[in-house]
């Protein structure tokens, strides 16, 4: 089944995008953090200490969990529209357990 | 630097219409709002009028501070920005709250406000499937929203108990209209077979190969999971959300005098009925005074833009009140049925005891309840020794997510009286983390004002 | 209202006005050589500066006759387990101090001379071997004094070590009660709560220590006795954490610039940058032309920076005196009051000194000398003006 709902406010032109170099195809409109989770791509980064698979969760630009880099800058991908050829990479786990 | 007469910081209904009411007395007016898509979820006719008004729109800006009185600053796509103004009116909305249960950090676990951004303004899903949990009025948007659009909903896990919907009809019948939505929404519901779990609670969430298995346990009425059979229910994501907080890192940043109620959805600033607060021409309005629903924040914030300009000085002052007059009859109907959904989204302070010792409650810096509990037996009675001793608090979301949870378990563990006692987080710029980049613009290094150097 | 004494009913030995490191450390000390010890806090343990400030241990910013005593505070905070019982996560680095014009690498070479007078080993090095040290260092970088021994530790630790090690030690801890008001009756101190308590508290003591930070101003005029000392407002700004960006503890020669990592990734930018506060009110506001100055120091000095996000931008009380040295030792003509404090970079130092304190009223010898408060209050100057505070 699939989760993008077809309906005169949404027209479907396809925008393409990189995810840690593979390719990917979002709608016209969707914030990024929409568009991966649309295509099931949920796991976005690690938790600092725990190292815990972390996604989207509040989608308002509060929790801070959809960090990503986009075109070499940290961003919050619920907060980036999606536009033709933005290259996202997954932000690696880095301190140590402190 | 830009002077205005009014800033408004927040572009959803609430700032937008204290916006265009401040501006029809003829004060210039600048209206700050972070959402990138500079055209928000709802009201086509509203965000119109805005766009046709006086009203200088700074969309997709981000205000990180607020100094003197007063001084924004932002930052937009193309760079910081600032401006003053003589006034202040703080339309900065809510966050949502979710109770943490085991699991609730799992990708595939969001907001139920994240669920209804994603229907009403990206177009999507949350999920194949979807399990719809929590408590309040949106649970049965949420769902109802999902079938109408093809989606399936396992089930709805409801905090609430039909007694307390049934002590809401009296509220609900001062609006008519949001009771027929309402009724549409169940039948959508019911007609689609989701059962609908009453006094229910998601007590964890673990992967279950490509899905994700909630468990559901019946609750007493403040939400604690009692000693009775589980549910449970695969779905592919789980949707979840406790109520909203009311946001107030500025006016606690701008040191106005705050109080705690649980009606209103947490600390408020305290506020007279037009949103004055206990500092000179700062103003509240919409959700961030208080839990009030989105038609009584509209009303409540045409009367704040109105009493801004009244206290501004503008010309005709009793035109002015006379407006005001008319508006309040409006205000005292929205906001008895604000009260009422209120109400059932209210934080219980026994909630918090639900969450297990070795869960997350702080997600930004990964400290559990135990850390807490710890830190609060070893001496930390205050949010901020308590911030400072588990760093709870201390990353990226600036206790947004996690702070409402630590006040609860910090006033239960140490028994304090309530959580004026206990206090929050102290509100700190930057408003937002912003990039050092965003921040220093270009420069060279003579440009760096240098203070006289420090003794030897 | 309620007096609180001994168990034993008679007054304390010792009452500590003031939970930061300084009055943490005294009264550990003082209760670990004997004494039944009362502290006394207006706020939480190490809140105000003790808490809140860089955690920075270096050489290279403290007055220079003062590195004797930061040097014996570096070893102190980094052997902590051992005398306080848990760690402030202190981590040993190595401390750059960095010109970029030549006024500034004349001012670096003469402090350097200083510092290694009173026994610092700082050397000089050129740019090559100080972007070996910090690779991310902006080429530009004219001169570096080096020391191999600087640090840092987590300054928001510190509340929590004491608060277990005093309990240990039989200290007992009054928080969120600021004195009010000092008696001196019947041969010893009564330093009063505030009044507007529901149970207003008094606690009697045979001897007083004023460990009050900012506050040493009112308090010894609780004592009438006239001492000036200055609030200082300093600004941090702290980033999420990041991947490794840095190793060493960076400064500027004019000593407007502190950056450290921290091993959990978030970097910590300070330099005495002014916010607006006093002690009426605490911090109050950041000045946003500040913040951007200080921002763009660290990022022309390390530019990976820029990317980094700041999460949170605070203020420290720090006190200073009129001759910017510390006040340590007995008030003039009493033999059972003292006061410590206003020590520049007192964090370094401050244990060491805490101890040095407590062993002088404990009657043992002492390595190195007090700071005779005296001078400061017979006839005090009037306070000159410093113009490195905005």
């Amino acid at each position: 089944m699939r989760m993008r709902i077809h309906d005169s406010n949404h027209s479907g032109e396809e925008v393409p995008l990189f995810l840690d170099d593979r390719p990917l195809t979002a709608r016209a409109g969707e914030n990024v953090a929409a568009a991966l989770f649309a295509s099931g791509v949920k796991a976005l980064r690690s938790s600092p200490r725990l190292r815990q698979a972390r996604g989207m969760f509040c989608l308002m630009g509060s929790c801070q969990e959809c960090l990503v880099m986009i075109d070499g800058r940290r961003a919050l991908a619920c907060q980036t529209l999606a536009t033709a050829g933005l290259h996202i990479e997954t932000i690696p786990p880095t301190s140590a357990n402190v | 630097m830009s002077e205005f007469d009014v800033a408004v910081i927040g572009g959803g209904p609430a700032g937008t219409h204290a916006s265009l009411a401040a501006a029809s007395t003829g004060l210039s007016v600048a209206l700050f709002d972070d959402d990138p898509s500079a055209g928000g979820q709802f009201d086509r006719a509203l965000r119109c009028e805005l766009a046709s008004s006086k009203v200088s729109t700074f969309f997709a800006h981000s205000v990180w501070a607020v100094t003197g009185a007063y001084r924004i600053d932002a930052v937009g796509p193309q760079g910081p920005v600032h401006c003053t103004s003589r006034a202040l009116i703080v339309a900065s909305g809510t966050t949502e709250r979710v109770v943490p249960f085991e699991g609730w950090t799992t990708p595939g676990v969001i907001g139920l406000a994240a669920a209804r951004i994603l229907l009403n303004s990206q177009g999507l899903l949350p999920g194949r499937s979807t399990l719809v949990a929590g408590c309040g009025p949106l649970l049965a948007a949420v769902a109802a929203k999902t079938l109408e659009n093809g989606g399936k909903v396992e089930a709805i896990a409801d905090l609430a108990g039909t007694a307390d919907w049934v002590r809401t009809l009296p509220a609900m019948a001062a609006r008519p209209d949001l009771l027929l939505q309402a009724l549409k929404w169940w039948r959508t519901i019911r007609r689609a077979g989701t059962p609908r779990y009453g006094r229910h609670s998601v007590v964890r969430v673990e992967p279950a190969s490509e899905y994700l298995r909630a468990t559901l346990a019946p609750c007493d009425a403040s939400g604690l999971p009692l000693n009775a059979h589980r549910t449970t229910v695969l779905a592919d994501c789980i949707v979840v959300g406790h109520g909203f907080t009311p946001a107030t890192e500025i006016t606690r940043l701008l040191r106005a005098e705050h109080r705690y109620s649980r009606g209103a959805g947490g600390w408020i600033a305290v506020a007279d009925q037009d949103g004055r607060t206990s500092r000179t021409l700062l103003y509240v309005a919409g959700d961030a005074a208080g839990i009030v629903g989105a038609a009584a924040s509209a009303t409540c914030a045409m009367l704040t833009g109105l009493a801004c300009a009244f206290d501004l000085g503008a010309a005709d002052p009793s035109r002015l009140k006379r407006r005001m007059e008319s508006l309040r009859g409006a205000q005292r109907r929205a906001v008895r049925y604000g009260h009422a959904m209120a109400a059932l989204m209210a934080p219980s302070a026994a909630h918090a005891d639900s969450i297990p010792p070795g869960t997350i409650v702080c997600r930004c810096e990964d400290v559990t309840r135990a850390e807490i509990d710890a830190a609060c037996d070893a001496g930390a009675h205050d949010m901020n020794q308590l911030k400072a001793w588990t760093r709870c608090g201390m990353g990226p979301c600036q206790g947004r997510t996690c702070g409402d949870i630590a006040g609860e378990l910090l006033m239960r563990r140490v028994g304090a009286p309530s959580r004026e006692a206990v206090g929050y987080f102290s509100a700190r710029m930057p408003l937002r983390p912003v990039t050092i980049e965003a921040l220093t613009g270009d420069f060279n290094y003579d440009d760096i004002p240098i203070p006289q150097a420090a003794p030897l | 209202m309620s007096t609180l004494r001994q168990p034993s009913g008679r007054p304390f030995d010792v009452a500590v006005i003031g939970g930061g490191v300084m009055g943490c450390t005294v009264a550990l000390f003082l209760a670990r050589g004997g004494m039944r010890v009362a502290l006394i806090e207006r706020d939480g343990l190490c809140r105000s500066a003790s808490g809140v400030n860089a955690g920075t241990l270096t050489l290279h910013m403290t007055r220079a006759a003062l590195i004797p005593y930061a040097m014996h505070g570096w070893q102190m905070w980094m052997e902590a387990e051992h005398w306080l019982g848990s760690s402030v996560l202190a981590t040993p680095a190595p401390g750059l101090s960095l010109a970029f014009t030549l006024p500034e690498r004349d001012l670096l070479r003469v402090r350097a001379t200083a510092r290694r007078e009173h026994g610092a080993k700082i050397d000089l090095l050129e740019r090559d071997a100080a972007v070996a040290i910090e690779p991310g260092l902006n080429a530009a970088v004219l001169e570096a004094a080096f020391s191999a021994t600087d640090g840092f530790a987590s300054a928001s630790l510190t509340g929590r070590a004491y608060h277990v090690a005093l309990r240990a030690a039989g200290v007992q801890i009054f928080e969120r009660t600021a004195a009010a008001r000092i008696e001196q009756t019947n041969g010893h101190y009564r330093v009063h709560g505030p009044e507007t308590q529901a149970a207003p508290i008094r606690i009697d003591a045979r001897r007083l220590v004023m460990a009050g930070g900012v506050w040493l101003e009112p308090l010894f005029a609780m004592l009438d006795i006239r001492v000036q000392v200055k609030t200082l407002v300093n600004q941090l700004i702290v980033t999420e954490r990041m991947p490794p960006v840095m190793r060493s503890v960076l400064s500027i020669a004019n000593g407007l610039l502190s950056m450290k990592q921290f091993a959990n990734g978030t970097v910590l930018i300070g330099g005495g940058w002014q916010g607006i506060g006093d002690r009426l009110r605490g911090p109050v506001e950041t000045i946003p032309e500040n913040l951007t100055g200080n921002l763009r120091l660290a990022q022309y000095v390390l530019p990976a920076l820029k990317k980094a996000r700041v999460t949170r931008i605070w203020l420290g009380l720090e006190s200073e005196t009129a001759d910017a040295m510390p006040m340590v030792g007995a008030l003039p003509g009493r033999n059972d009051a003292w006061v410590i404090g206003c020590v520049h970079s007192g964090y370094t130092s401050g244990p060491y000194i805490g101890k040095l304190l407590a062993q002088t009223m404990l009657g043992e010898t002492t390595e190195l000398p007090l700071f005779d408060p005296a001078r400061l209050i017979a006839g005090a100057p009037e306070f000159s003006h410093r113009e490195w505070t905005q």
